[in-house]
C-alpha cells in the first residue's frame, strides 16, 4: 500500500531557507485558517480525503515552525532582542497547538466514528466538500478558474489549490497544471461535473 | 440533543473558530490591539459553547439517545475546538503584551499594503440601514467587511444584501490607502462614498 502523503512528508529532510518573517507569518495564518476550515469540514461532511489534507498541513506547519525558530535565534543578539523575539516563538507554539487540535479532530473520523456524526447534514445539506485532481487530458490545463467559469457553471467554490508542496489560498490567478489538487465546496452535482471535467472525461463545463 | 442542535452548534463552532484564528493572526500582523481584545471575547464564547456541547452529549447518553462512542467523539471534538480557541488566544496575547515586537517584525508589518480595521457605525453614518451592494463600499474604498458584531453576536455571512445598522462593529480588510475614507464614512464625518 502506498504511504499517505503526510507520512512521506514527515520524513523529508528540512533545510533552512531564509524567508522574510512577514511571509512566514502570513503563511502560518493562511495554513492555520485553512486547517481549521478543513478539519471541521472533514467532520461535518465525513470526508477522509479532506482529513488526509489536514494531516499533511500539520506536517507542513511543523516545518514552518522550524524555520521560525532558526530565524528567531539568528536574529537575537541581545537580551532585549530575545525579549522582543519571544513573541514570534509564542506565535509559532500557538500555531502548533491549533494545527495539532485540527489534526486530532480529523483523527476522530478514522478511529471513533463508525458512522457519520451527522447523517442528517449529508442527506439534506445541498453543499458538499470534495478533493479533485487535474488530469493531463483535461481542457482545464493552462487555464485559470475564472477563465473556466467554474463558479458560475458549477456553483463550486474552490477553497484551496495545492501543487506538490505549495498551497494557493486564493487560486484565482493560477493557471492550472496536471496534478494540481483542488478542494471545492458546492452542490453535489456541480462537484461531480467539475470532477469529470478535471479528469478529462468531459470536454466542456456547462 | 437533536441532530439539528448538534449540527447548529458545530457550524457555530466552526465559524467562530475560523474567525478567531483570522483575528488573532491579523491582530499581530496588522498590529491592532482592538482585534486582539475581540479574540479574548470570542474565546470565552467558544468555552461556553463547548461546555454546552459536552453536557448535551453526556445527557443524551444518560437518556440512551446517543451511543457512548458517538458521545465520546462529540466531547473530544469540543476539546479540539477549545484547543484551537486557546491557540488563537495565545497569539492575540502576543499583541496584548507590553513588550514591543522586534524591529524585523515591525518593519515587515509596515511594509505591507494590506490592513485590517475595526470600526463602529455612528448614528450619523451614511452607511446606516443600507445594503452593501447599493453602496459599492468595497470597490469605492478598497475595504472589504469580513465580519460584523451586532449587539454582542457575530455575523459572518457577509454578502451584497447585508444591511449595516447603527452601532454595528465592522471588521474590514483592505488597502492602506482606504482606511481614512472607510473610517470617515463609518464615523459619519464623510458623506460621499
Amino acid at each position: 500500500m502506498k504511504e499517505p502523503r503526510w507520512k512521506e512528508a514527515e520524513f523529508e529532510e528540512i533545510e533552512y531557507e531564509p524567508t522574510s518573517i512577514k511571509e512566514l507569518l502570513v503563511e502560518m495564518k493562511n495554513i492555520s485558517e485553512l486547517m481549521v476550515d478543513l478539519a471541521y469540514s472533514a467532520i461535518l461532511f465525513n470526508n477522509s480525503d479532506i482529513a488526509g489534507e489536514v494531516k499533511y498541513l500539520e506536517v507542513h506547519i511543523e516545518k514552518l515552525n522550524y524555520q521560525i525558530r532558526i530565524m528567531a535565534m539568528l536574529a537575537a543578539r541581545t537580551t532585549e532582542d530575545a525579549e522582543k523575539l519571544s513573541g514570534i516563538l509564542q506565535m509559532a507554539e500557538a500555531t502548533k497547538m491549533i494545527s495539532g487540535a485540527a489534526g486530532d479532530m480529523v483523527k476522530l473520523l478514522s478511529v471513533k466514528l463508525k458512522h457519520p456524526l451527522l447523517p442528517r447534514i449529508l442527506k439534506e445539506s445541498d453543499e458538499m466538500i470534495k478533493k479533485m485532481v487535474v488530469g493531463g487530458d483535461s481542457a482545464a490545463v493552462e487555464k485559470s478558474l475564472p477563465e473556466l467559469h467554474v463558479a458560475s457553471e458549477t456553483g463550486v467554490r474552490i477553497i484551496a489549490l495545492r501543487r506538490g508542496n505549495r498551497w494557493f489560498y486564493s487560486p484565482k490567478d493560477v493557471a492550472l497544471k496536471k496534478g494540481d489538487v483542488m478542494l471545492g465546496v458546492g452542490p453535489e452535482e456541480g462537484l461531480e461535473q467539475l470532477d469529470k471535467f478535471l479528469k478529462g472525461k468531459v470536454g466542456v463545463l456547462e | 440533543m437533536s441532530e439539528k442542535e448538534a449540527e447548529e452548534m458545530l457550524l457555530e463552532l466552526k465559524e467562530r473558530a475560523e474567525l478567531m484564528v483570522d483575528l488573532a493572526y491579523s491582530s499581530v500582523i496588522y498590529d491592532n490591539i482592538n482585534l486582539a481584545e475581540e479574540v479574548y471575547e470570542l474565546e470565552e464564547f467558544i468555552d461556553v459553547l463547548n461546555d454546552k456541547l459536552q453536557r448535551l452529549a453526556i445527557k443524551d447518553v444518560k437518556n440512551e439517545e446517543l451511543e457512548v462512542n458517538d458521545a465520546l467523539a462529540m466531547i473530544q471534538l469540543a476539546i479540539c475546538s477549545e484547543m484551537i480557541a486557546d491557540g488563537a488566544r495565545e497569539i492575540a496575547d502576543v499583541e496584548l503584551r507590553d513588550v514591543e515586537l522586534h524591529p524585523i517584525i515591525k518593519e515587515s508589518i509596515l511594509e505591507s499594503d494590506e490592513v485590517f480595521v475595526r470600526a463602529v457605525i455612528a448614528p450619523s453614518s451614511v452607511l446606516k440601514d443600507k445594503k452593501l451592494k447599493d453602496m459599492e463600499l468595497a470597490s469605492k474604498t478598497g475595504m472589504w467587511i469580513i465580519a460584523i458584531k451586532r449587539k454582542g453576536s457575530w455575523v459572518y455571512e457577509i454578502d451584497k444584501n447585508t444591511v449595516l445598522k447603527e452601532g454595528d462593529v465592522t471588521f474590514a480588510r483592505g488597502v492602506r490607502e482606504g482606511i481614512e475614507h472607510f473610517n470617515a464614512l463609518m464615523e459619519g464625518t464623510e458623506e460621499e462614498i
